[in-house]
């Protein structure tokens, strides 16, 4: 980005720049007639200036110009005018007055969109760049770079320079323009009058400045401190654990509290130098006219200026203070501004970003095979010490290669180097002809893939997580671009965004030799499987929701799996494992709610707690009659819980989970007890009551509060909600139906079509059992998984395990089918038996394309073509064998693979 | 069978018996009660132990694995718990109970428990005398042993 603001603006907003300038300019006239006006409706209408020779009528919109005698003293006339009486021109004046109002307001209007659209402009380029320099950051520099403050720096911090942008050249054309006219008149009245006008104006422009120095600096600290603030707390957010292990609380507030007092004396000096600046410039414009008077005056009595010239020059001064004062605090803003942008431009220095000719895709792209050689290898570590010394190697691309690490860093580092992710190292190391530091990112992302210890999952499903490495371009836009998108192009354009849409489909199918998406699928769960986590996405795709818009004969096979599960369900020995739903039957398993609703909800006032709360389902209950009832549960639940729980502390983990009632509530239920023994239950304590039932099964709270009989009448409710909930428009609950799937409803419930049962021994395992074989004869077990790619992974991939994360890191490598793999320590999650099996398994995967592993035994180093071994910062290579013959025959692969594992 | 039962089911058992009544009910409620069908094992011998049972209806066997196959031990009946050594000693389980007919048993999570223990000094003293209770009986079998 430029260095200068005001250059920065200038190059990317010229053309708005002037065209805003231009209508201002244009609109001034405008503005001239309609402060004139009111002085024409006084004197000409009301106080009938213009009539004053007994003239009955006098012109109106009269437009009769005197040129003047230097350009020959014709008369100009455009038109006479109509000729009117006193009520009508005061009537015509009038509304002439208002025709230019809304004039004015309409020039006002368009500046301020214009302002505003520009300034909102240069910030959407502005953020956008520094979002691209973000992806620029240089490997060294993200070492240093907070992600918070970067982030509080895109998103706050140029916030006030955009809101400035639209002002930057406007304003002080437009104040100077005003200031300058003021001051000419005054020279034109007197000289000496107006060169005193000058020299104040002078002082102020030259003090003023030099005392806003301190208050540049001050706002700097400012800005530092805040930015450092806003990266703290995230600090202390990630590391969380941490404070509460070692409980260090107490001094994280304390730290923070200093931050605070910190920022507040900044802060501080910032109004008491502020406000002194704004003292002394308000001293000198009042300097001024005391001027004025004392030697306007001085003359005047000498009769060298005359009255009424002094008079017009204090009345035209009046005229420049506000201008002027408009002017100083726009400088004002301007350099705070400054202060803003040059902080910006400095985090994102050149020299931290990687040159943008490198990030440039490159024409040359051939895959990364041949000779590798590897020269002069030098890495040390922050303080000096030597990883690798001196190191050269060489080997033939393709080739498996294991680098057996010697407990040092060694291994990893030349892992890094190869993936092109430790720049800071020396020496040589080439493919072929090729430089591999030299490759550009393109390239490196393309046909490489790097597997470190930490995956990094974005929050997601598990498939967009995997097709995350197949987005490198957009496949082609949509053909049918409607207007929405085209100005979203156009503004794109603009303001120097990328024009591509997120719609598009970004996913290279080829590459990876799938031809749609559901082929991609099916190679996805191939690789997981393989890499074991084919039970895990099993499980995801049971709680997970089948996706019946896209794949709507799924829908059909669901219902005969569901068909055969309740055959297989009435076998003896399983018939009570699962309680069905049927819409005659009261089903023990499920809460009261779920039985009155018979379906699930899909809005979320229909969802928990805010189902009692709710008028339309109260008003059913109402209907049929329950509602005293499940009040009086309600009443009964409110007694056992506040009398069981009660002693124990709040956040117990007993509360969580097994509580009808939260620790927070529960002093609000006993207070209802109390209201309710007294007789005093107020409307708010019914619908809290009422909530506690509507989350209770019998069979596992088992605290005896229903009978057949109110099964019965419960069961009939489910009529009348359902009427109510149809009556309504929108979204409510989506109704159980044996022959139809339940889109909200996990796919588990909608194979069980039931619940099951709290009280079998076993149960779930055994209903487990019976899904999974149902499942495995229809052959739905893959589109179970392919719903299981849809398992939403949380931020950082936090709803997974380890295990789980590292194995989509993996899959996610795999998948692109990089020239090599490189991985490091990728596996460290699983034990050595699972690392033992996957490293066979990658041998296996990466075919007749290279892999580079870092090992941490000898044992797992069996299957390698080439074996890396590290000491004391030397590297020595040896080969394997069977290396030269695999090259001939890729078959043995298998073979091998098959002995490691 | 409600909630009420099962909490007069726990006050037969002797390291129960003099819990509070708001106690019992606390831990009955965090327990959940699971029926057996005849020959359904409760848990095997060399299990982890993750829970308590407490018989509220029906009956099971003890078993124990000798080198000449499983031999029955013991029977155990209503109101019989089982298996809370296993969950305060970490160990695992000692022997396998089988239901022995169509039994419904209350069982007591391990991890529940032992919040609850922690939770509530009256309970841990309770499981305590229970504890030094059955340690003097075997005491007084063993002296009774030494002298015959």
């Amino acid at each position: 980005m430029d260095k200068s603001l005001f250059r920065y603006i200038w190059t990317h907003s010229k053309r708005d720049q002037l065209l805003v300038c231009g209508v201002v300019l244009a609109s001034q006239p405008f503005y001239f007639m309609s402060l004139d006006l009111p002085r024409q409706i006084v004197n000409e209408a009301i106080q009938g200036q213009a009539f004053k020779d007994g003239q009955m009528t006098a012109p109106f919109l009269r437009m009769v110009y005197q040129l003047p005698s230097w350009l020959g003293g014709a008369t100009l006339n455009i038109f006479e005018g109509f000729q009117v009486g006193r009520i009508g021109l005061l009537v015509g004046l009038s509304c002439l007055f208002l025709v230019f109002v809304l004039i004015n307001g309409a020039f006002k209007y368009w500046i301020n969109v214009a302002k505003g659209a520009l300034g909102e402009r240069m910030l959407r380029r502005m953020r956008f760049s520094l979002f691209s320099m973000v992806l620029r950051f240089t490997p060294e520099a993200l070492r240093t770079v907070k992600s918070s403050e970067t982030a509080t720096i895109i998103k706050d911090e140029v916030e006030p320079i955009g809101g400035f942008i639209g002002d930057a050249f406007i304003t002080p054309v437009f104040l100077g323009f005003q200031a300058i006219t003021a001051l000419v008149f005054i020279m034109v009245q007197n000289v000496w009058l107006g060169l005193m006008a000058v020299a104040m104006i002078a002082v102020q422009f030259t003090v003023i400045p030099r005392l806003r120095r301190e208050l540049l600096k001050l706002g700097r600290q400012r800005q530092l401190a805040s930015r450092e603030l806003a990266g703290r707390i995230a600090e202390v957010l990630d590391g969380i654990e941490v404070v509460h292990v070692h409980n260090a609380q107490r001094w994280e507030q304390a730290e923070i509290g200093h931050r605070l007092f910190g920022l507040f004396d900044i802060r501080l000096k910032i109004y008491n130098r502020k406000f002194m600046v704004k003292f002394l410039n308000n001293l000198l414009a009042q300097m001024t006219p005391f001027l004025f008077y004392v030697v306007g005056g001085f003359f005047a009595l000498r009769g060298t200026l005359d009255i009424g010239q002094l008079v017009a020059v204090i009345n035209a001064y009046r005229e420049l203070p506000p201008p002027l004062k408009e002017l100083i605090d726009w400088d004002q803003q301007r350099l705070d501004v400054q202060v803003k942008y040059d902080q910006v431009v400095q985090h994102f220095a050149p020299e931290r970003l990687i040159p943008l000719n490198e990030m440039e895709r490159a024409v040359e792209d051939a895959p990364l095979t041949g000779p590798l050689t590897a020269e002069g290898i030098n890495v040390a570590d922050p303080h000096g010490g030597t990883i690798i010394d001196n190191a050269s190697f060489s080997a033939t691309l393709p080739a498996r290669i294991g680098l057996i690490s010697d407990g040092t860093a060694a291994a990893s580092s030349l892992a890094r180097i190869i993936a092109g992710r430790l720049p800071s190292f020396t020496g040589q190391i080439r493919i072929g002809e090729r430089d591999l530091t030299r490759l550009p990112v393109g390239i490196i992302g393309r046909r490489m893939a790097y597997a470190g210890t930490d995956p990094t999952l974005f929050p997601g499903s598990i498939r967009d997580n995997l097709v995350y490495g197949l987005r490198a371009a957009p496949a082609g836009s949509d053909a049918d671009a409607d207007r929405e998108e085209e100005r979203r192009i156009s503004e794109a354009k603009r303001t120097g965004n990328p024009v591509e849409s997120i719609g598009n489909d970004w996913i290279d199918y080829r590459s990876v030799g799938a031809s749609d998406a559901r082929e991609l699928d099916g190679i996805f769960i191939g690789l997981l499987d393989r890499i074991g986590l084919s039970n895990d996405l099993y499980r995801f795709g049971l709680a997970g929701r089948p996706d019946l818009e896209s794949e709507p004969e799924l829908a059909e096979r669901l219902i005969e799996a569901r068909r055969r599960l309740f055959e297989a369900f009435q076998a003896d020995g399983m018939k009570d494992l699962v309680e069905h739903f049927d819409a005659r039957r009261y089903n023990n398993q499920a809460t009261i709610a779920e039985n009155l609703l018979f379906g699930v909800p899909v809005a979320d006032d229909f969802v928990g707690r805010n189902l009692s709360e709710n008028k339309y389902f109260r008003s059913a209950l109402d209907r049929a009659g329950l509602v005293e009832e499940l009040t009086d549960m309600g009443l009964q639940i409110a007694e056992t819980m506040t009398e069981i729980f009660e002693g124990i502390p709040p956040g117990h983990p007993l509360f969580q989970q097994f509580s009808f009632i939260g620790a927070d509530e529960l002093d609000d239920f006993e207070a209802i007890l109390r209201r309710n023994a007294s007789g005093g239950r107020t409307h708010e304590d019914g619908i809290r009551l009422l909530s506690l039932p509507l989350a209770y099964i019998e069979t596992r709270h088992r605290l005896g509060l229903l009978d057949d009989n109110f099964k019965v009448r419960l069961v009939r409710a489910r009529g009348i909600v359902r009427q109510t909930l149809e009556a309504l428009n929108g979204p409510t609950v989506e109704f159980y139906d044996p022959d139809r799937i339940c889109p909200p409803a996990p796919l588990r419930d909608n194979l069980l079509f039931g619940r099951i049962s709290y009280n079998v021994a076993n149960a779930q395992n055994r209903v487990a059992e019976a899904v999974s074989n149902v499942l495995r004869d229809l052959g739905l077990v893959e589109d179970v998984q392919r719903i299981g790619l849809g398992y939403q992974v949380g931020t950082a991939g936090r709803l997974l395990d380890t295990q789980q994360r590292a194995s989509i890191n993996l899959v996610r490598c795999l998948v692109k089918k990089p020239d090599i793999l490189i991985v490091d320590g990728a596996l460290a999650p699983f034990d050595e038996t699972r690392v033992q099996a996957l490293i066979g398994l990658l041998i296996e995967m990466v075919e007749d394309r290279s892999l580079f592993m870092v090992l941490s035994n000898e044992t797992q180093a069996k299957g390698f073509d080439i074996r890396m071994r590290f000491r004391r910062g030397q590297v020595t290579t040896e080969e394997s064998e069977r290396s030269s013959d695999k090259a001939k025959a890729p078959a043995d692969d298998a073979e091998l693979a098959g002995e490691v594992a | 069978m409600t909630l009420e039962s099962e909490v007069q089911s726990l006050r037969q058992v002797p390291m129960f018996r003099d819990i509070d009544p708001a106690r019992l009910k606390l831990l009955a409620f965090t327990s959940e009660r699971v029926q057996y069908s005849g020959g359904q094992r409760f848990f095997s011998q060399g299990d982890a132990s993750d829970a308590a049972y407490l018989i509220l209806d029906g009956s099971a066997h003890v078993l124990l694995d000798t080198p000449g196959g499983e031999i029955k031990v013991a029977e155990l009946g209503g109101n019989a718990l089982v298996g809370e050594m296993g969950i305060l000693s970490e160990s695992p389980r000692s022997a396998t109970i089988m239901a022995a007919e169509q039994t419904t048993a209350l069982r007591i999570d391990k991890r529940v428990f032992l919040e609850l223990l922690a939770q509530f000094p009256q309970i841990a003293l309770a499981v305590m005398r229970e504890l030094a209770d059955r340690l003097e009986r075997t005491n007084a079998q063993l002296v009774a042993q030494a002298k015959s």
